[in-house]
């Protein structure tokens, strides 16, 4: 047991904080839904940070490192299945990477070149071929598209589905706790300027409480994702994706309610973060479904 | 960044694990649910003379003191052991906390010579005399009075909430010897001193747990002060940060919730609803380990203990909440008599956001110092 970073780990997290610097603001005159970033997906894969998990000094737990922190930008790009899934992926499935569940919209599904679809208890992959997938607008501040015919799918095995299922909980909750950081950042600036009745709001003990909560919640997502990243375990992993869905939850609604008619905007960025969190909150069976995973897997013989 | 134990840690937590199997008597259960009874309180005189013989009372010591200058792991493995069968080292979980340390930090030599060795040995109980009726989370505006007599001090005023008062032998008293946070002064008083009165308080929480103690007029030599006159709030700061994550109450929350879920796929009666609501309880239980670990890991290191303790203690308080919450609404049996184990958690956990400082304090202090948002005016 040991939480000190590596030098290998330091320095590709210092790394990542210059790769970060020019895109830590949203665009002022940016007033869409999903915020996306063509350049900055060009530079991480230039510097090769989609294989960090690949490499024995760093892992997938630097990796999950990697994708919290990515997570922290107003941007989207799919970082989080192409560091953490993608290398469970045969060297045939090419990144980025989207995540289809039981036919509904997929975030990134229209850049996508392979899908992973899930139907139910399965899981299979299919190439995405240029003209078989479609933008859909939504509130969402990931790009969704959807399929517009059925797609070719190739079934994995039960074990390979599991696995894979395991390292999807893994990178889910790796982007929650990045995302739940950024928006509590926010939440916390706004707090620190807006004043009403003569005070600024975060001097309000209703509020400060509120949250001190959101950000323990969001500090034991990190610790559980991080330890799930680390030891690749099935229990771990589905604790970590309940506890992520399960707070943040309760977290994106404090964070708006905080906010005020601003939060309801696209001019401040919150939703940059909180609508990626929503798309998040129903993926892989949502919180039920991590919970019923995680008894299954940690309560077995209790 | 690791999150195994190495291999030491491992035969370490075995040790401690075999230790228990082979010294916790068979009716141990149900001595667990009166922390400061009088049967807790002789058991736990016997169990920790026999911890100490086998090394396993304050291995994290110095060498000097009967330990073997063991690190933080060991000292935090330990507590989560004994902690989640119930802490059977009673009250004496505090003298290896922080009281030792504490004493050999800022104690005189005479100080040390008298009072180390019998906790070093596990003979000794001490309770702490902070709280008094109109102080409470708001420390600061205690009232008993310590004044300098001659060569002694007069003591006089009242404490309330003291655990393991009923049994102690000694108290960590913090009274006031001038006016102002500056004035508060502490003083190690033999609980047999004339003068003092200690009466118990009945409550939910289990037999002998919380006392009234009363000081008239009760005389100590000047050798009682601990440290400097006006230096409580430093020692008690450093005595209090050590104890912060000293209690692994997600050990104990964790290990009752696995039996509660055991006990209810035995008869049958786990539902979907209860299956859902105790992977929540365990995540939160978890996550809580984790704050934990963090704070013992920058202990290891030599980092100071920052906000992030009092995030770990409300990480903790939510932890033991879900638990404790679990086992009512799908265990209510075991508060009915059929578990002792999981009674005498149900009884720590609900004092989990009150006992050594309340949760809102603990927010106040994540809000100002952990989010930096702007602080309440005054
Ligand atoms: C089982 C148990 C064992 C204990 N053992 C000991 C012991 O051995 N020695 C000892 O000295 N003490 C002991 N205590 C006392 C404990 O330290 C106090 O209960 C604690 O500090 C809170 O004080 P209080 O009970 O007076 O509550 P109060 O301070 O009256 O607080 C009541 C409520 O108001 C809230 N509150 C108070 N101030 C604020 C604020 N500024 N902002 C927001 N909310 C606030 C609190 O968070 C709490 O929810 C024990 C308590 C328990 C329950």
């Amino acid at each position: 047991m040991d939480f000190t970073l590596s030098s290998d780990q330091s320095a590709l997290m210092s790394a990542l904080d210059r790769l970060a610097a020019p895109f830590e603001q949203k665009p002022t005159d940016f007033h869409g839904f999903a915020l996306a970033g063509p350049r900055l997906e060009q530079e991480l894969e230039n510097g090769e940070y989609f294989g960090i998990a690949r490499i024995p000094e760093l892992g997938a737990l630097t990796a999950a490192m990697a994708v919290e922190r990515l997570a922290w930008l107003p941007y989207s790009v799919e970082i989080a299945l192409s560091m953490l899934v993608h290398p469970q992926l045969g060297d045939e499935w090419q990144r980025p990477l989207a995540l289809v569940e039981n036919g509904r919209p997929g975030r990134f599904l229209a850049t996508a070149r392979t899908a992973l679809v899930v139907d139910g208890d399965h899981i299979g992959l299919a190439r995405v071929a240029a003209g078989e997938v479609v933008p859909v607008d939504s509130i969402f501040a990931y790009p969704m598209g959807r399929f517009s015919r059925t797609p070719q799918v190739t079934a994995c095995s039960a074990t390979d589905a599991a696995k894979l299922r395991k390292w999807l909980r893994i990178a889910l909750a790796a982007e929650i706790s990045g995302l739940l950081h950024a928006a509590i950042a926010s939440t916390v600036e706004h707090l620190s300027l807006r004043k009403q009745f003569g005070r600024q709001l975060g001097t309000f003990q209703a509020l400060r409480h509120r949250m001190a909560e959101c950000a323990v919640l969001a500090g034991g997502v990190r610790w559980l994702t991080l330890k799930a990243a680390a030891t690749a375990e099935d229990g771990d992993a589905a604790l970590a994706a309940l506890h992520a869905q399960d707070s943040a939850t309760r977290i994106v609604y404090d964070l708006h309610q905080m906010l005020g008619a601003m939060g309801m905007t696209l001019e401040h960025p919150l939703h940059l973060w909180t609508y990626r969190v929503k798309a998040l909150l129903s993926e892989l069976g949502g919180r039920s479904g991590q919970a019923q995973a995680a008894a299954r897997y940690c309560f077995a013989g209790a | 960044m690791d999150f195994q134990w190495d291999a030491a840690q491992q035969e370490f937590r075995t040790t401690v694990r075999t230790f228990l199997e082979q010294h916790l008597p068979a009716d141990w259960e149900s001595l667990a649910h009166g922390p400061g009874s009088e049967t807790q309180s002789t058991f736990s005189k016997r169990f920790c003379a026999q911890l100490a013989q086998a090394g396993l009372l304050v291995p994290h010591w110095p060498s000097r003191w009967g330990g073997r200058d063991a690190d933080a792991w060991t000292a935090f493995i330990l507590a989560e052991e004994m902690w989640a069968v119930g802490e059977p080292r009673g009250g004496q979980y505090m003298n290896v906390n922080w009281i030792g340390p504490t004493l050999m930090r800022f104690g005189t030599d005479e100080q040390q010579a008298t009072y180390i060795p019998p906790m070093a040995g596990g003979q000794t109980i001490w309770c702490q005399g902070f709280s008094e009726p109109e102080a409470g989370s708001d420390l600061a505006s205690l009232r008993t009075r310590a004044e300098r007599d001659g060569a002694a001090y007069r003591i006089n005023g009242q404490k309330i909430w003291t655990s393991y008062a009923g049994h102690a032998d000694t108290c960590f008293l913090l009274a006031r010897t001038a006016p102002g946070k500056t004035g508060m002064s502490i003083f190690l008083v033999p609980m047999d001193t004339p003068g003092i009165t200690v009466r118990q308080i009945p409550s939910i929480i289990g037999e002998g747990d919380i006392h009234e103690v009363f000081f008239d007029d009760v005389r100590v030599p000047a050798g009682a002060l601990l440290g400097a006159e006006g230096q409580a709030w430093e020692i008690a700061r450093n005595a209090l940060s050590l104890e912060r994550v000293g209690i692994p109450r997600f050990a104990l929350a964790a290990c009752s919730l696995r039996r509660a879920v055991s006990a209810l796929q035995r008869a049958g009666r786990l539902g979907q609803g209860a299956m859902e609501q105790s992977a929540r309880a365990l995540a939160a239980c978890e996550a809580a380990r984790l704050y934990s670990y963090h704070i013992v890991d920058q202990r290891q290191h030599g980092a100071p203990t920052g906000p992030e303790a009092s995030a770990a203690r409300y990480a903790t308080v939510m932890a033991e909440r879900l638990a404790g919450d679990f086992v009512v609404e799908h265990c209510p049996d075991a508060l009915a008599g059929s578990d002792p184990l999981l009674l005498a958690h149900h009884q720590r956990a609900i004092v989990a956001g009150i006992a050594s400082g309340a949760a809102e304090i603990q927010l106040n202090l994540i809000a100002s110092e952990l989010l930096r948002l702007p602080r309440e005016p005054r």
